[in-house]
């Protein structure tokens, strides 16, 4: 439509304030960057736009700070490198020279506020109070405060210490959220109360911290409570376990919800189940926790949307509780249950338990044995909204249910997860997902190859007396794989023409896949399963878990990542090996050592076009050590399309040197984000200078583009 | 001696680029020296127990991996005097008078070679998975047959060729002969220039001649099966050594007993350092 006089018309030609409008709606990191080389002016602009910063200097060059962002409002100093120092580099063997450091701490610190006048969001790498006494004064104003440490808290800290400096200084902070901090569950009572305007104008508490492995006492949440009435969001663990002193009960639930009654998400579970191991989770005692009590407790909380609640102890009979979490709490939507029996029966015509709660969106059911393929056909019957599932050790779920259940919620259902079943292998998860194949986004299985014992499972699946209003065929299972498989959708009229052929199965909008595997176990079995053509797939997640001391021979030399090499967009992959144990350096004779072990995982990585990688070393737990070898630093080396490489533990530094050799490789970082984080005088192999001096190395390097 | 003087000025210099390290508290000084691939780290879960009672001194090699590379001089450190060198250096810098010393491996025999120049200095000598010499000779026992070096050399060279090229290389451990497999282990976290280089040292020194000169005491640590070190040579050592020896057993495999069995050696250290003298 555009006539020839406004032919010439540019997006550079409008006005400033529009243009400077348009900048500051653009959140995506890369295309700003590339707007800001567009031209001087646009570069003005974008900088004076940006919102958002993560800095990721070296925290030996404060002077390179830049000061052009001058509207940030959400500042990352948590990244810093050396990951885990103190920011202004506090070197314990220069105590001599304590006075300059306290000069140069209050240098870097009104540079920063000079900076970034405008931060009102903040995250920082705490390593000790010192830090957070420096900075927090600098603004005010600050309403939202992350605060990450892995290390351990130093000793002879006075409780509360950590966060005090904090909630002096910023009165009006809303958000604090510690789910990256350790520290003791008893340092936050004692600085919540102390300050008590502060606590008041809390909205959200984030407490849930895996590296500490400790719950809030009934009486600790109660003063948390107290102390923070207006809380609408709160994550904690909390002391479930009836045998210890000071449990969390029917009471306490009540105490906090009557204290906090604006709470819109709350999260209190076990600390056991933060652990990033998975337990095994043999049927415990009860929890101290009763439907009744539930109910009261729902009946305090009219603003609830989000809840978890996730135990290692047994709730239950919990059908009549949450049947009342749909009448008292009207605008529920998302749920985790861990640990909840009877959630849904499911037995007869009407809806009960959970699928009464109409509006759920997010529905998660951890270790809930009484689970069967009836509760979940009618959970799809009655959440007719729900677009995620997660099912965690239900051991009576079987292909059949998610398949019914999939298919009743063919037009909402997008992510899936399904992990630790007994009667759910890989194969049958994905087999059971057929009805959304085309549709789900995210999807988590666990890679368990074969199972012998399941094909005597019985083939005909418990008949729920509801008819089958829906119009979707309950399907009829022919022992062996059938080449002809026709189904019919509740929906649409779908042609399915790729079903018909076993092999070709496309999961067309699969953006999100993440896979738990057990040690020693491949990952070529994979596209046997069904995941062999997902076009869309950007993002990969593998975690290996179990112990490779006792665990047998790997049946091949590689993993198998070569196989995913078969999906076209895949970028992001995040390797988690850090549950996987084994020896470093002192294998007995005949073992495997992790260097070994390291090379079958990664063998395979350079044929995959990654765009960015997360590697977690598998771990020598009687050392403490999580460590890059050689064979792995080699093979890493060879991903040649790898620009961002982060590694969850330490390496040497002559390992480091070997990524330089990587063309388009811009952002490294060593993160030791477990706990506990390698303190600096006792850590192996990158210490400060090692990190200088390959950052330097890596900085100094051309990049072509 | 010929390397103390240069270092005169620089022995503060020495302290920091060995990370060395002085923690605990008491009236004697108990040195800790690793051996090769692993650096001062390696004696984390010892030292606990060392340092309620004594002085604990720890450093790196030169040729760790937590030292700079950049201070790995080729054209000193051809011998082990070089190390001794630098270990008598830090000594002296720290102003110890006496000490225990604890090495392991490689350590050990620079330990050796460190009380033979300056016998009083060191009070006792504790050695872990210490040999004279690795290679087999005629009625010596060490170990190692030719072959086996052979192998390790040649993965090693190999190792070296890709590093030159800036590549890492992927052959390491699973294809070394087993009996060289966990000694050489170590050798290939070591950056590949220098543990070529370093090794060939090792590989061709032959303390055997110069045993007699210790008048120190020592204590001969063994495990029970270190595929490195035969327990032949723990019993050459005691035979041959100048001072007092006495031989401790370990009854735990491997020949990393400071990593794989930390509290039975605890308790050997606890004696040897406990006796009177």
């Amino acid at each position: 439509m555009a006539a020839d006089s406004v032919a010439g018309a540019h997006l550079h030609d409008l006005p400033e304030p529009i243009l400077t409008q348009i900048f500051s709606l653009v959140e995506d990191v890369r295309s700003r960057n590339a707007m800001a080389l567009a031209c001087r002016r646009w570069r003005c602009l974008e900088r004076s736009t940006r919102a958002a910063l993560a800095l990721r200097g070296h925290v030996r060059s404060p002077f390179l700070l830049p000061t052009c962002f001058a509207a940030v409002e959400h500042l990352d100093l948590s990244l810093l490198s050396p990951w885990g120092h103190h920011p202004f580099l506090l070197h314990y063997q220069q105590q001599q020279q304590y006075n300059y450091l306290v000069d140069q701490v209050a240098l870097v610190a009104a540079r920063l506020a000079q900076a970034f006048p405008g931060v009102s969001s903040l995250a920082v790498y705490a390593r000790d109070p010192s830090v957070v006494a420096a900075l927090a004064p600098l603004w005010p104003g600050l309403r939202a405060a992350r605060l990450v440490r892995w290390h351990q808290r130093p000793p002879n800290l006075p409780l509360g210490a950590d966060l005090a400096p904090l909630l002096a200084a910023c009165p009006s902070l809303a958000s604090l959220d510690l789910s990256q901090f350790y520290c003791w569950t008893e340092d936050i009572p004692p600085a919540l109360q102390e300050h008590p305007v502060v606590a008041a104008s809390l909205a959200r508490l984030d407490l849930l911290c895996p590296a500490s492995n400790e719950g809030f006492r009934s009486s600790e949440l109660a003063d948390i409570a107290a102390a923070c009435p207006n809380l609408t969001h709160l994550l904690a663990p909390c002391v479930f376990n009836p045998r210890c002193i000071e449990f969390v009960g029917d009471d306490a639930l009540v105490a906090l919800a009557t204290s906090c009654p604006r709470l819109s998400l709350l999260h209190l579970v076990d600390p056991a189940t933060l652990s990033p191991a998975r337990g095994d989770s043999d049927a415990k005692e009860d929890a101290a926790i009763t439907g009744l009590g539930l109910e009261g407790f729902f009946a305090r909380l009219p603003q609830l949307e989000d809840l978890a609640l996730d135990l290692c102890h047994n709730v239950k009979d919990s059908a009549p509780a949450l049947e009342a979490l749909s009448y008292k709490c009207p605008k529920i939507k998302s749920l985790k249950l861990g640990q909840f029996q009877g959630v849904c029966k499911g037995t007869w015509l009407h809806l009960d338990g959970i699928s009464v709660c109409g509006r759920l969106e997010s529905l998660c059911i951890k270790n809930s044995a009484d689970l069967t393929d009836s509760s979940l056909a009618t959970i799809a019957r009655g959440c007719r909204r729900l677009s995620r599932l997660e099912i965690h050790r239900c051991d009576k779920v079987t292909e059949t249910g998610i398949k019914k259940l999939s298919s009743m919620l063919r037009s909402t259902l997008v992510d899936v997860s399904i992990s630790g079943c007994q009667l759910l292998d890989a194969t049958r998860s994905l087999r059971a997902l057929e009805p959304i194949r085309d549709r789900i986004e995210r999807l988590h299985i666990d890679c368990i190859w074969a199972s012998p014992d399941l094909d005597q499972l019985p083939q005909t699946p418990e008949r729920t007396a509801a008819d089958d209003s829906d119009a979707d065929d309950v399907y009829d299972e022919i022992p062996g794989e059938s080449r002809n498989k026709k189904c019919k959708y509740a929906e649409s009229n779908h042609d399915d023409i790729e079903s018909s052929c076993f092999w070709f199965r496309t999961w067309a909008r699969l953006r999100s896949l993440s896979l738990w595997i057990p040690a020693g176990e491949v990952l070529t079995p994979l596209g046997d399963a069904g995941l062999l053509s997902c076009p869309q797939l950007e993002d990969i997640c593998i975690k290996v878990e179990g112990d490779c001391r006792t665990c047998p021979r790997p049946r091949q030399r590689e993993f198998g990542l070569s196989f995913l090499a078969l999906y076209p967009r895949l970028a992001k992959m995040k390797l988690d090996c850090g549950e996987a144990v084994g020896y470093a350096l002192t294998a007995p004779t005949g073992h495997m050592d992790l260097s070994l072990w390291e090379r079958f995982y990664l063998q395979g990585i350079d044929g995959l076009s990654l765009y960015e990688l997360d590697y977690s070393p598998p771990q020598d737990k009687e050392v403490n050590q999580r460590s890059l070898s050689l064979p792995a630093t080699g093979l890493i080396q060879m991903c040649s399309s790898l620009r961002k490489l982060f590694i969850h533990g330490t390496t040497h530094e002559h390992f480091m040197r070997f990524f330089l050799g990587m063309p388009l490789l811009r952002d490294v970082q060593l993160r030791e984000d477990y706990y506990p984080a390698p303190e600096n005088d006792m850590s192996t192999e990158m210490r400060v200078d090692s990190c200088s001096r390959f950052e330097e190395a890596l900085n100094s390097r051309r990049i072509p583009d | 001696m010929g390397g103390n003087s240069k270092l005169g000025d620089g022995s503060g210099k020495l302290l920091e680029m060995l990370n060395v390290r002085v923690v605990g508290a008491g009236e004697r000084v108990v040195v800790l020296s690793h051996g090769f691939g692993t650096d001062q780290s390696a004696w984390n879960r010892v030292l606990p127990y060392l340092q309620r009672d004594y002085r604990v001194v720890l450093y790196d090699l030169v040729c760790a991996g937590s030292v700079n590379p950049d201070h790995f001089d080729f054209r000193r450190y051809t011998t082990l005097d070089a190390y001794v060198d630098d270990l008598l250096a830090i000594l002296d810098a720290l102003g110890v008078e006496s000490c225990f010393f604890v090495g392991h491996s490689f350590s050990a025999m620079v330990g050796i070679l460190a009380a033979i120049r300056r016998p009083e200095l060191f009070l006792r000598l504790i050695l872990i998975g210490a040999s004279p010499r690795f290679l087999n000779d005629d009625d010596y026992h060490g170990g190692f047959e030719l072959e086996d070096f052979d192998k390790v050399f040649a993965a090693m060279e190999a190792n070296y060729e890709a590093w030159v090229q800036g590549f890492a290389p992927l052959a390491v451990g699973a294809d070394v002969p087993a009996a060289v497999r966990e000694f050489s282990r170590t050798l290939f976290n070591m950056r590949p220039d220098i543990s070529l280089f370093v090794s060939r040292t090792v590989f061709s020194s032959d303390l055997r001649g110069v045993l007699g000169l210790v008048r120190t005491p020592c204590v001969v640590v063994q495990t029970a099966k270190d595929v490195s070190v035969p327990s032949s040579v723990a019993a050459y050592l005691k035979a041959h050594l100048g001072g007092r020896t006495a031989i401790e057993h370990i009854p735990v495999e491997g020949h990393l007993p400071h990593l794989s069995a930390p509290a039975a050696l605890v308790q050997v250290l606890r004696r040897a350092l406990a006796s009177p003298r």
